[in-house]
């Protein structure tokens, strides 16, 4: 039969890239979504690469970079003893870079898709800018919100390319579900391989269900 | 006393616009800002708020110096004690109507206010509606009392009831000249409606191509110009005889008069005509409704 | 008249190319990835000797596996183990029973110049090491046969908690190529090639050691069937003596 840990490698892969990408990209879009100048649009991009990039250039780029022969990953060696190649943390940075745009997008869409006279009233009645995108922003583009967690969740769920290139399919650590599927395939085990693709599916079905089931519930809301 | 001198470069839709201003207005006036869509109104609006920064010039609101482009000093909307009310309410839509002014407040302050200005705006039995549900009457109340709820040294309306029909319009008039007097706040309305400008301001800035060309009282202002006392203009609509005279119809402001005239004043007129007739002679009486 | 040629001509030029070029003949070859060095010679001899245009596609054994079972149109099919021709072989895709034309060689490689590298491997056990790179054992050869060795000299649950696993010897080599890996297990062919040639310092294991990493090749059904002439005759070429010279050179064993 199968092995249970892969599921539930990915599982907690998915959890953990989606929080952190949510910490992280509200005040990315923010900063973004200010004025434009030239440093925005230039962020844009960058946000944007992961898009563009195939996951194994972006596993390939990830795996010279962690490298003890080279300056970074003898830098991490040299001061915290830490090597990224072959573990759930270099997996949990090389998730975090492949699913970016897709937290940001969502985000910063929605936050330019308020008008400015929210934000405008906003700072009339003394609130400071944080004050402003906590309680008047962020509560107003719920599904925006929602959206960039759902697509970063799923988006994680099916990451191969990246985590094929630093993984190491170390048993407990790296050998995530997609890896899984790929190996059975590989040994001509097409039953095994159906059955970890069953389970993703039946997985990331309830959850994208549950996550949009809720997301009408929030529309509702607003068009009355 | 509130001191404003601005000067900034606008990009209209057709080239640029200088803005050269300078005004002083009294404490707890209501002076209206009038002129031509483009004039810069909205803008000298969101300038005297900090929302957008003037080239040069110097805002001062009784002592307060909010911008000072020698000294550099700017300061920033959130520290101004100005209260805004936006053409399109700008109310918060996560909130309920309370809540929405209960934002205003701190959380030290106050929430006897919130009472004051729910009774004062009517909007006591709406207090926990979410305000999609509102209409644009209710809405624009939501955001006035929101805006006055901290007491601003400034109130800076932008056509606020430009979208209203008109008789909620005089219903709103009354609740805004009933909140000014209330709290005195020195109040700047954007107003296209003569009328609005004459029952409601002291005072109207008249801005044409970026600078006050008068600063009067409307009364003055919109004063019919023509030599004559007695007179007044409007449209002509129709004539029909009758006996020696002709009854013509008129349309003055919002309002379809008959009057008795002579012929031939009467002749060669067509539906539209701008006309001005006048009362020679005896004075005209007069009766309260 | 000419019309008429010409209105014939333009159809069968555009949809039967090769018709014209009838005179040369030629045979398509499934190689599996590491084979691909050998392949070449292999391919450069024989076009040599026998005229016939020899068509190589590299990929991954399991990938062409899989092609080949869902009527991919090669002749021929090179493993570099012998799971992948044994199932095409059941699954009816092969005229005949696949044979083994060479034997892999394994050995022990690293490109870190202060490792030190001899056959007694105890020195694995050092701190100094924390990976050690070796193929998933699941689907690659070389990676069961590195894991018998290591179970043979009772090193292997010592070393368990540092092994990395690459999907393939590609990848266990690029483990080690880019210094992720300190040391690892791949194949002879892999450091003689012109690619790694000088990287790094590798010695041989003793083939004792290990269970034979035996590698066939399969004439297939769809070559026999459609091109038998030539595709029977660069099968039979495989397991010449010119073949098993080339092999040597590239480091297999015979």
């Amino acid at each position: 039969m199968i092995e249970t840990a892969p599921i539930f490698l990915t599982l907690e892969l998915a959890f953990l890239t989606t929080i952190i990408l949510f910490f992280l990209s509200i005040p990315l879009a923010r900063w973004i979504s200010n004025k434009k100048n030239i440093f925005k649009t230039f962020a844009e991009v960058i946000v944007s690469l992961p898009l563009v990039l195939p996951p194994t250039v972006i596993g390939f780029y990830l795996l010279l970079a962690f490298s003890p022969t080279n300056s970074f990953g003898k830098f991490l060696e040299n001061y915290f003893d830490v090597r990224l190649a072959f573990s759930f943390g270099g997996l949990l940075i090389g998730s975090v870079i492949y699913s970016l745009p897709f937290m940001v997008h969502p985000i910063l869409s929605g936050l330019t898709s308020l008008p400015d006279s929210l934000e405008e009233a906003s700072y009339s009645l003394g609130k400071t800018k944080t004050q402003t995108l906590l309680s008047v922003l962020l509560p107003n583009i719920k599904p925006s919100l929602l959206t960039g967690i759902v697509l970063t969740f799923a988006h994680t769920i099916g990451e191969f390319g990246v985590v094929l290139m630093i993984g190491g399919n170390i048993p407990g650590k790296t050998n995530v579900a997609s890896i899984a599927v790929y190996d059975e395939v590989e040994a001509l085990n097409y039953h095994n391989a159906n059955i970890y693709a069953a389970v993703l599916i039946a997985i990331s079905v309830t959850i994208l269900f549950l996550l949009y089931f809720s997301n009408r519930k929030l529309q509702e809301v607003k068009i009355l | 006393m509130t001191y404003f001198s601005l000067q900034k470069r606008l990009h209209a839709a057709d080239g640029i616009l200088s803005l050269d201003v300078k005004c002083e207005i009294e404490d707890a006036a209501f002076i209206s800002l009038y002129g031509a869509s483009g004039a810069g109104k909205t803008s000298l609006l969101r300038m005297l708020a900090g929302f957008m920064q003037p080239d040069n010039g110097m805002i001062k609101v009784n002592d307060e110096v909010w911008f000072d482009s020698e000294n550099k000093i700017n300061i920033v909307p959130q520290r101004r004690s100005v209260g805004f009310v936006f053409q399109d309410y700008a109310l918060f839509p996560n909130m309920n109507v309370e809540e929405n002014i209960l934002f205003a407040l701190g959380k030290n302050d106050s929430k006897q206010i919130i009472e004051e200005l729910l009774e004062m705006t009517g909007l006591r039995g709406l207090r926990n509606k979410k305000i999609q549900m509102l209409s644009g009457g209710q809405k624009q109340r939501v955001a006035l009392a929101r805006a006055v709820a901290r007491k601003p040294k400034l109130l800076l309306l932008d056509e606020p009831l430009s979208a209203i029909d008109n008789e909620m319009r005089s219903n709103l008039q009354q609740t805004l000249l009933s909140i000014h007097s209330h709290y005195k706040v020195t109040a700047i309305i954007v107003s296209h409606d003569i009328n609005e400008i004459v029952k409601l301001t002291s005072k109207t800035i008249h801005l044409k191509n970026g600078i006050i060309e008068e600063y009067a009282p409307p009364n003055e202002i919109f004063l019919n110009n023509s030599r004559a006392q007695n007179s007044l203009k409007g449209l002509f609509l129709s004539a029909e005889k009758n006996g020696s005279m002709y009854e013509v119809l008129l349309l003055t402001g919002e309002q379809v008069i008959k009057i008795n005239c002579n012929e031939p004043d009467a002749k060669d007129l067509q539906k539209g005509d701008e006309i001005e007739v006048s009362f020679k002679g005896a004075p005209a009486f007069l009766r309260k409704l | 008249m000419k019309r008429r040629l010409v209105k014939f001509l333009i159809p069968f030029l555009l949809f039967h190319p090769a018709s014209l070029f009838a005179q040369q003949q030629k045979i398509t070859v499934a190689v599996a990835a590491n084979m691909q060095y050998a392949f070449n010679e292999l391919k450069a001899e024989f076009e040599k000797k026998y005229q016939v245009n020899v068509n190589g596609v590299i990929g991954a054994s399991g990938n062409l596996t899989r092609q080949i079972m869902q009527g991919a149109p090669f002749d021929v099919f090179i493993s570099a183990d012998t799971k992948y021709p044994e199932s095409i072989y059941s699954k009816g895709f092969a005229a005949e029973k696949p044979k083994v034309y060479a034997r892999g060689a394994l050995v022990l490689w690293t490109t870190k110049k202060e490792l030190p590298l001899n056959g007694h491997l105890r020195f694995l056990l050092s701190d100094d090491i924390k990976s050690i790179a070796i193929a998933n054992p699941k689907i690659a050869p070389y990676g069961t046969a590195a894991e018998i060795l290591l179970k043979k000299v009772g090193l292997f649950d010592m070393l368990k908690s540092k092994l990395v696993y690459g999907e393939s010897i590609s990848q266990t080599t690029q483990f080690i190529g880019t210094g992720n890996a300190d040391i690892g297990f791949t194949a002879k062919a892999v450091v003689l090639s012109n690619q790694m040639k000088n990287k790094g310092r590798w010695i041989e294991l003793n083939s004792k050691n290990y269970p034979p990493i035996f590698q066939s090749a399969v004439l297939l059904r769809y070559g026999a069937k459609n091109n038998s002439v030539n595709a029977k005759k660069f099968y039979q070429f495989l397991f010449s003596e010119n073949a098993k010279d080339i092999y040597k050179k590239y480091g297999y064993i015979n």
